[in-house]
C-alpha cells in the first residue's frame, strides 16, 4: 500500500466520531437555556456546567459504557454478543437475590455479579467456540434464556435492594467524584491495558484481521475467541451492579433490556469496525459520550421525549455509514498491486531514495 | 496436464476435497440420517410433541384448545413467510416487528372513527390527520380499504428503505434493520403518545378474527350457541396466511425471482457475474419483508381491535427467526422454504401452547424457546454436515 | 556441503491428477536451490510439502538427516524451514514488531506486559539485518509490499530459519527493492542459510542460484548446476515435448471482421494502455504469467470491474459503462478462473446452475414464471452436446462433480444464452487430459460458428494448440503479439519472462515494450 496524501476526506472519515462530538457538544451547549454564573452577570450554558458533564459521563458509563467496553473486544474478533442485556438482568437478580436473603454484604454481592457475568460469557463462549454456532445465533438464544432464567428465579416481581445498595450508588470517591465513573475508568484502562500491552490482547487484533493468518502464525484462535465472549460476560456482570445502585436499588423485568445495542453503537461510533481488527476503549468511551450527550442535549432542548430514540436511531445510522465508508477506503488500499504506481507520492519517495 | 491453484492447497481446501465417504454404516444409524434429512422432520417432531404432550396435558386436547392454537398460528405465519425470504438471501431483518407496530398505528389513523383528545392532544397529527370526530377516513366507507392499502405500502416502504441502505452503502442488514428498528418503533409512540387506538370499524376487525367457517361440536340442545363453543376454523387471517404462503411458495421455487434469490443466498458473487441483478433483487426482498410485516399486522390488529405501536415487540422476532430455522432455513443463506416455515410456526405456537398449559411464566417460556434454538442451530449444522459428506466430492 | 534437506520420491495427487510425480532433491546449506517451470508444472505443491501446508501421498523428507514430517505449517516453523509466501501473511493492522513477535512476545513484570522495549530492540536488529530502514512501531497497512516481504524475511530470521522458500518474491516489487532483496539474499547465504528460490524471471534465478532444478507436469525433469544452464535451455526443459496429440485440429480460420475492440484500457497500478481486436471466428489466446493482469483485463472487458480509461467496442457499437449484465446483453460470455468462487452455486444442482445467465428467456408473462419443462429441455440439451456426465441434473449438486464436468457446466450455462463472444479464464485448470481434449473441441466449434474467443491461460502448449493469435502479457502490459506462423514456445516464453537482451533494472521499470 502506498503511502496517500494527506486527504481531507479520509481524515475526516477516519476521526468522524471527533468530529461528531465536538459538533453536538457545540450545538447543544448554544441551544441548551443559559444560567447565571454566581454573581459574574455571564450566563453560562447549563448543557456546559461541571455538573452536566459529570451526569454525561455518569450516564454514559452505566448505560452503555462499561458494557460497550466489553463489546469491543468481541467486535474486535469480527463477532458480537446480543446477550449483554440479559446478563447484566441475570447478574444483578442473583446478587440482589443473595443479598435479600443472605444478608450479604455490598463487596460480595459484587462479586457475585461479575461471577455470574462471567460464567455467562463462559457460556456464550463454550456454545460459539466449542459448538461452533455462531456468535450472532448463540448470543440470541441466550438473550432470551438469560432473561428468562433472571424471571424464574424472581417470579417476575421487581427486586428490591437493601439500602445499602442505594447508599453505594450515591458514593463519591474522594468526595468529588461518582462511583460510575471510578469503575468506568478502572474499567476502560483495565481494557486498555490488556489490549495494548499484553500478548493476548494484541492477538485479539491479530484474530479480528485475518483468523487463517492467525492460526497459521501459531495463535491459539479458539482461547482467544473464548476470552472475549468471557470479559463481555465479566463487563456485563459489573455494568449490571452499577447500574442497579444508580437506579436506586431497584429492578425490574425490563431491566438491561436493549442495552445490547447502545453497547454496539458506542464501540461503531467509537471507530470499532464491526468486521473485526480495527478499534479501541477510549473510541468507545467517545461513542458512549456522544450518545448520552444527544439524550441529554434533547432533554435540555425540551425536545419532545418521544423523539430522542429517533435521534439516537440516526446518529447510529451515521455511525455505520462512516464505518462502511472506512472499510471501503482500507480496502483499496490494501489491494495487491502489479505495476507500480504512477502518483506523485511515490515518485517523490523514489526520488527521496535517490534513485 | 493442469495442477489446481495453490491457493487452493491451503489447509481450509483440503478439507473439502476428502474422499467420498460413503453411507455406510449400521442400517439403524442410516435410518437415523435418513429421518433427520427429511423435509418432513420437523412435521414428524411437532406431531410426536403435540402427542405425547396430550398424553400428560388433557386441556390440550380440547377441541376449543386447538381451534385458538391454529388461529394464533396465522399471523405469524405471515411474518415468518417474509423473514424466511430474507434468511434465504443471507440477510436478516430486525425490524419487522417496529414495521407491524407502525402499519398498526398508521392504519388506525386512517380508519379511528373516534380519537380521545386526552389520549392524543399531543399528538403531532392533532388537528391534521387525528381529530376527536377520528382519524382521517372516519366513518367513510372507504376507510377500511384504503386503511389497509395504507398499512401495506408503509410496510413495504419500510422494506424498500431496509433494501436502499444494505445494497447501496453496503452496510450491514443486522446493523441497518436494527436501526429502523429501533427508528420505526420510536416513530409510532410518538405518533399515538403510547397509546393504543381503539374505534376501529367493524370490518376491519373482521379481517382479524371474522369467520368464513366454523364448526361446532356436540349436541344440539338449544337453538342458541354460546359463542364459546363455535370453532373458527375457516377464518379471514386462515384464508390470508394461507393465500399468502402458495402465493411466496410460487415465487419462490416457479419464478425467475425465487431461482435468483436462491442464488444469491448461494453464492453472490458468483450470481452477480452471472447477470444476476444483486442489488434489485435484496431491496425487492426487504419489501417483500415489510409486506409481510405489514399484512400480519392487519390480523394482529384487528384481532386485538386497536392500533398498537407496541405490536410485534417483545420475542416476537426470536419467535420468527426460530420457527424459521426449525423450519429448515439456514441462517447462512441459500436455504429454506414456505413449506418448512409453515410447520416451523406450527410447532412454534404448539410449544408455546405446551409451556402455556404447564402454566410456566411467560419468561420461562422463552428461556425453553431459546434452548429450543440453540438446538435448532445445531440440528442445522449437524444436517449441513451430513449432506456435506455425502455429496463430497 | 552438508545436505540440509533431503526430498525422497515424494508424490502428491489431487483428485487423482498427479501434481507432484516421484520427485527426489536435496539441498545444502548455504546453497540456494533456483525452482523453475510452468504454472502447474508442480512447484507450488512441492514446497507446500516442504512447508507442511499440504501432506505428500508417498514418499519422505529428511531435515538434517532427521526424518521431517510436518503435520501443519507451524511444524515447519520450529523445524527452521521458514516459508515466504507470494500472498503475506502479516496483520496489517499490527506493528512490525509485533507481527514479529505476535506468538512469542517477550515479557515482563508481574503482569506480564509486553516489553516494548525489548522488542524495539529485537526488531531494530532483524530489520537492519535486511536493510530495512523503517521503525519497527510503523503499522504493516502503512508499507510497501516489498517492505512487508522484507519483513516477512526478518521474521524467518527471527525464527532462526535454517532453510528459506520464496515463492515469487518479486511481483510487486521495485527494481530497487528487488536489489536489495537479492543483497539479503546474498547474506542469508553467508550465514549458511539454504535458499529455495522460485520465480518465472529466469534470469534472477540463473543470478541468484547455485542449482537451478525445472519442473514439469509434475516430474523434476532436471537438477544442474546454474553455471552449466543458459535460459534457452532452462525454457526448452520448462516446455519439454508431449508426445500424444493433445489438441484437435483447428477446422477453419479466423475473419477479419472485428467483434470485440478493447482501446488503451487503463487503471493505475493494475493494467495500462491495453489495446487489441477479437474477430468473429478467431481464437485469441492471452499468455501471461500469474499475476501478470489477465484475470484483471478480463474482468475489466466484461465489466466485472472498472477501468479507468479506455473504450470497449462491440460489434462497432461504444460500451458505455461495461457491467456483466450489459456484458451479456452484448452476447459475451465469462468463464472465470475460479469455478468455485465465481463460476458455480456448488451447493445447486446442475439444471439450475446452466440456466442461471439465461433464466430471463425461460420467464413467461408477467410474473416471470419460469417454463421449467423448456428450461429443463435446454439444459439437458446443452449438457449433452458438451458430454456431461452425470446423474440427475435436476437432483445432482455441481460439487459433486468432477473438475472437468464442473468446468463444463459452467461453459454449458454460457452457451445458453448464445453469446458471441467467449472469455475464458484458465478453462482447463484441474482437468484432466480427456476432459481438456473435449472443452478445445468445443472451442474450436464455437469459432468455427463465428464467435471470437479469448483465452487467457499460463499454460503456452494448450494455446500454441488451439490458437490463431496470441498476445503476451506481462506485468499490466501487452508485451508481444505473435500470429500462427510465428508460433515458436520459446520466443514467446522469452516475452512473457521479458527476456530481452536488456539489463534486468529497465525492463522492471516497463521501459522495454515491444519484441
Amino acid at each position: 500500500m502506498q503511502k496517500q496524501p494527506f486527504n481531507v476526506f479520509r481524515f475526516f472519515l477516519n476521526n468522524s466520531t471527533i468530529f461528531l462530538f465536538i459538533a453536538v457538544f457545540i450545538i447543544f451547549g448554544l441551544s441548551s437555556p443559559r444560567t447565571a454564573i454566581g454573581d459574574t452577570g455571564i450566563d453560562f450554558p447549563r448543557f456546559w456546567l461541571p455538573e452536566n458533564i459529570l451526569n454525561i459521563i455518569k450516564q454514559a458509563a452505566v448505560f452503555a459504557g462499561i458494557i460497550g467496553v466489553g463489546m469491543t473486544f468481541v467486535l474486535l474478533t469480527a463477532g458480537i454478543d446480543l446477550s449483554v442485556g440479559s446478563n447484566m438482568y441475570l447478574s444483578v437478580v442473583c446478587a440482589g437475590l443473595l443479598m435479600r436473603s443472605s444478608g450479604l454484604e455490598i463487596v460480595p454481592a459484587l462479586f457475585v455479579s461479575l461471577l455470574v457475568g462471567t460464567l455467562y460469557g463462559a457460556f456464550n463462549a463454550f456454545c460459539i467456540v466449542r459448538l461452533k454456532i455462531i456468535p450472532f445465533m448463540t448470543t440470541l438464544a441466550t438473550l432470551v434464556v438469560g432473561r428468562g432464567l433472571g424471571t424464574a428465579l424472581t417470579s417476575s416481581q421487581q427486586i428490591d435492594f437493601p439500602e445499602r445498595m442505594n447508599a453505594f450508588g450515591q458514593t463519591m470517591v474522594f468526595g468529588v467524584i461518582p462511583m460510575p465513573i471510578v469503575m468506568f475508568v478502572l474499567v476502560v484502562l483495565a481494557a486498555w491495558f490488556i489490549l495494548t500491552q499484553t500478548q493476548f490482547g494484541r492477538q485479539v487484533y491479530a484474530v479480528g484481521n485475518d483468523i487463517d493468518v492467525a492460526k497459521k502464525a501459531g495463535i491459539n484462535t479458539d482461547r482467544n475467541l473464548a476470552m472475549v465472549y468471557i470479559i463481555s460476560g465479566f463487563c456485563a456482570g459489573l455494568a449490571g451492579f452499577v447500574l442497579a445502585s444508580q437506579l436506586g436499588g431497584r429492578v425490574d423485568r425490563s431491566f438491561g433490556e436493549t442495552r445490547e445495542f447502545d453497547a454496539i453503537a458506542a464501540a461503531v461510533l467509537g471507530g470499532t469496525s464491526l468486521f473485526g481488527g480495527v478499534g479501541n476503549v477510549f473510541g468507545t468511551v467517545i461513542g458512549a459520550m456522544l450518545i448520552q450527550m444527544v439524550g441529554i442535549g434533547l432533554q435540555f432542548n425540551l425536545v419532545n421525549l418521544y423523539l430522542q430514540p429517533m435521534a439516537r436511531a440516526f446518529i447510529i445510522f451515521l455511525a455505520i455509514f462512516f464505518d462502511s465508508l472506512r472499510e471501503a477506503n482500507y480496502k483499496k488500499l490494501k489491494r495487491r498491486f502489479i505495476r507500480p504506481v504512477h502518483s506523485a507520492s511515490s515518485e517523490a519517495r523514489a526520488a527521496d531514495a535517490g534513485d | 496436464m493442469s495442477i489446481l491453484d495453490d491457493r487452493l492447497s491451503s489447509a481450509h481446501a483440503l478439507s473439502q476435497r476428502q474422499a467420498t465417504k460413503p453411507r455406510s454404516g449400521p442400517p439403524i444409524r442410516r435410518a437415523i440420517q435418513d429421518f433427520l434429512l427429511s423435509d418432513y422432520f420437523v412435521l414428524y417432531l411437532t406431531l410426536f410433541f403435540f402427542i405425547t404432550a396430550a398424553i400428560f396435558f388433557p386441556s390440550l386436547r380440547n377441541p376449543g384448545n386447538i381451534a385458538n392454537q391454529l388461529q394464533n398460528m396465522w399471523p405469524l405465519l405471515a411474518v415468518a413467510i417474509g423473514q424466511t425470504f430474507v434468511l434465504i438471501l443471507g440477510g436478516i431483518d430486525l425490524s419487522v416487528g417496529a414495521t407491524m407496530g407502525i402499519t398498526s398505528v398508521v392504519g388506525a389513523i386512517v380508519m379511528a372513527q373516534t380519537l380521545d383528545p386526552s389520549f392524543f392532544d399531543r399528538s403531532p397529527l392533532w388537528g391534521t390527520l387525528m381529530r376527536p370526530e377520528g382519524g382521517v377516513l372516519a366513518g367513510s366507507e372507504w376507510a377500511v380499504p384504503v386503511g389497509v392499502v395504507v398499512m401495506l405500502v408503509t410496510g413495504t416502504l419500510i422494506g424498500f428503505l431496509n433494501g436502499y441502505a444494505i445494497t447501496r452503502f453496503n452496510l450491514a442488514p443486522f446493523m441497518v434493520t436494527l436501526v429502523t428498528s429501533t427508528f420505526f418503533a420510536a416513530f409510532a409512540l410518538w405518533l399515538t403518545q403510547s397509546r393504543n387506538i381503539s374505534g376501529l370499524p367493524e370490518a376491519f376487525l373482521n379481517l382479524g378474527k371474522g369467520d368464513i367457517l366454523s364448526i361446532y361440536l356436540g349436541p344440539k340442545l338449544t337453538s342458541d350457541i354460546a359463542r364459546r363453543d363455535i370453532l373458527s376454523f375457516i377464518t379471514y387471517p386462515f384464508v390470508i396466511s394461507v393465500g399468502l404462503a402458495f402465493i411466496s411458495q410460487f415465487l419462490l421455487s416457479r419464478t425467475v425471482f425465487g431461482r435468483q434469490m436462491f442464488s444469491i443466498g448461494t453464492n453472490r458473487r458468483a450470481s452477480e457475474i452471472s447477470g444476476v441483478p444483486g442489488k434489485s433483487v435484496i431491496t425487492r426482498v426487504y419489501m417483500f419483508s415489510g409486506f409481510c410485516a405489514a399484512v400480519a399486522s392487519i390480523m394482529y390488529s384487528g384481532r386485538i381491535g386497536f392500533g398498537q405501536p407496541s405490536l410485534g415487540g417483545g420475542n416476537l422476532l426470536l419467535d420468527v427467526i426460530g420457527a424459521a430455522v426449525i423450519g429448515g432455513t439456514s441462517l447462512f443463506g441459500g436455504k429454506g422454504s414456505v413449506r418448512g416455515t409453515f410447520f416451523g410456526v406450527a410447532f412454534f405456537v404448539l410449544l408455546s401452547n405446551i409451556l402455556n398449559a404447564m402454566q410456566l411464566s411467560p419468561f420461562v417460556i422463552d428461556a425453553v424457546k431459546g434452548v429450543i434454538i440453540l438446538l435448532a442451530a445445531l440440528i442445522d449444522i449437524t444436517r449441513t454436515r451430513l449432506i456435506n459428506r455425502e455429496q463430497r466430492v | 556441503m552438508t545436505s540440509l534437506l533431503e526430498l525422497h520420491n515424494l508424490t502428491k495427487a489431487f483428485f487423482g491428477i498427479a501434481a507432484v510425480k516421484d520427485v527426489s532433491l536435496s539441498i545444502n546449506a548455504g546453497e540456494t536451490l533456483g525452482l523453475i517451470g510452468q504454472n502447474g508444472a508442480g512447484k507450488s505443491t512441492l514446497v507446500n510439502i516442504v512447508g507442511g501446508v499440504v501432506h505428500s501421498d508417498s514418499g519422505h523428507m529428511t531435515l538434517n538427516e532427521q526424518p521431517y514430517t510436518p503435520r501443519i505449517p507451524a511444524d515447519a516453523q520450529h523445524a527452521g524451514v521458514a516459508f515466504i509466501h507470494q500472498e503475506l501473511n502479516l496483520f496489517t493492522n499490527l506493528t512490525i514488531a509485533e507481527n514479529i513477535f505476535i506468538s512469542n512476545f517477550p515479557r515482563m513484570g508481574v503482569l506480564r506486559t509486553i516489553d516494548r522495549a525489548k522488542i524495539k530492540a529485537l526488531t531494530g536488529e532483524l530489520l537492519a539485518s535486511v536493510g530495512l530502514d523503517i521503525p519497527s512501531d510503523t503499522y504493516v497497512e502503512r508499507i510497501s509490499p516489498g517492505e512487508r516481504q522484507l519483513v516477512e524475511i526478518a521474521k524467518a530470521l527471527y525464527q532462526d530459519a535454517s532453510l528459506i522458500i520464496f515463492d515469487e518474491p518479486t511481483t510487486s516489487l521495485t527494481a530497487r527493492e528487488t536489489e536489495r532483496l537479492f543483497a539479503i539474499m546474498g547474506q542469508l547465504r553467508a550465514q549458511g542459510k539454504a535458499i529455495v528460490y522460485i520465480s518465472h524471471i529466469l534470469g534472477d534465478v540463473q543470478k541468484l542460484s547455485d542449482q537451478i532444478a525445472v519442473m514439469r507436469d509434475g516430474e523434476l525433469v532436471a537438477c544442474e548446476p546454474a553455471s552449466a544452464l543458459t535460459i534457452k535451455r532452462m525454457i526448452s526443459l520448462m516446455v519439454g515435448r508431449s508426445i500424444e496429440q493433445l489438441y484437435p485440429k483447428r477446422t477453419t480460420s479466423p475473419t477479419t471482421d472485428p467483434l470485440l475492440t478493447a482501446k488503451n484500457i487503463s487503471a493505475s497500478g493494475i493494467v495500462e494502455d491495453i489495446s487489441f481486436t477479437l474477430h468473429k471466428g478467431e481464437v485469441l489466446g492471452l499468455f501471461g504469467l500469474m499475476g501478470s493482469g489477465r484475470t484483471e483485463l478480463a474482468r475489466m472487458i466484461f465489466g466485472a470491474d472498472q477501468f479507468e480509461s479506455g473504450e470497449i467496442v462491440v460489434e462497432g457499437e461504444l460500451v458505455r459503462k461495461p457491467s456483466p449484465r450489459s456484458s451479456i446483453h452484448n452476447k459475451i460470455a465469462f468463464v472465470t478462473e475460479n469455478r468455485r468462487e465465481e463460476g458455480l452455486l456448488m451447493s445447486i444442482d446442475i439444471a439450475n446452475n446452466i440456466s442461471l445467465v439465461s433464466l430471463p428467456e425461460f420467464a413467461r408473462s408477467m410474473l416471470q414464471v419460469i417454463d421449467q419443462r423448456q428450461m429443463f429441455d435446454s439444459a439437458r440439451e446443452t449438457a449433452n452436446t458438451l458430454q456431461l456426465k452425470s446423474g440427475d441434473i435436476r437432483q445432482q449438486p455441481v460439487k459433486s462433480l468432477s473438475g472437468g464436468n464442473q468446468q463444463k457446466v459452467v461453459i454449458a450455462k454460457w452457451l445458453l444464452s448464445r453469446p458471441s463472444i467467449f472469455i475464458m479464464d484458465e478453462p482447463t485448470r484441474g482437468i484432466d487430459v480427456g476432459a481438456k481434449y473435449e472443452i478445445y473441441t468445443i472451442i474450436d466449434r464455437l469459432a468455427a460458428e463465428g464467435s471470437g474467443v479469448l483465452i487467457i491461460s499460463s499454460e503456452l502448449e494448450e494455446l500454441i494448440g488451439m490458437c490463431d493469435r496470441i498476445l503476451v502479457m506481462s506485468r499490466g502490459e501487452i508485451y508481444g503479439e505473435f500470429t500462427r506462423e510465428q508460433f515458436q514456445d520459446e520466443r514467446i516464453l522469452r516475452a512473457a519472462f521479458r527476456e530481452q537482451d536488456l539489463p534486468m533494472m529497465s525492463v522492471h521499470d516497463g521501459q522495454a515494450k515491444r519484441d
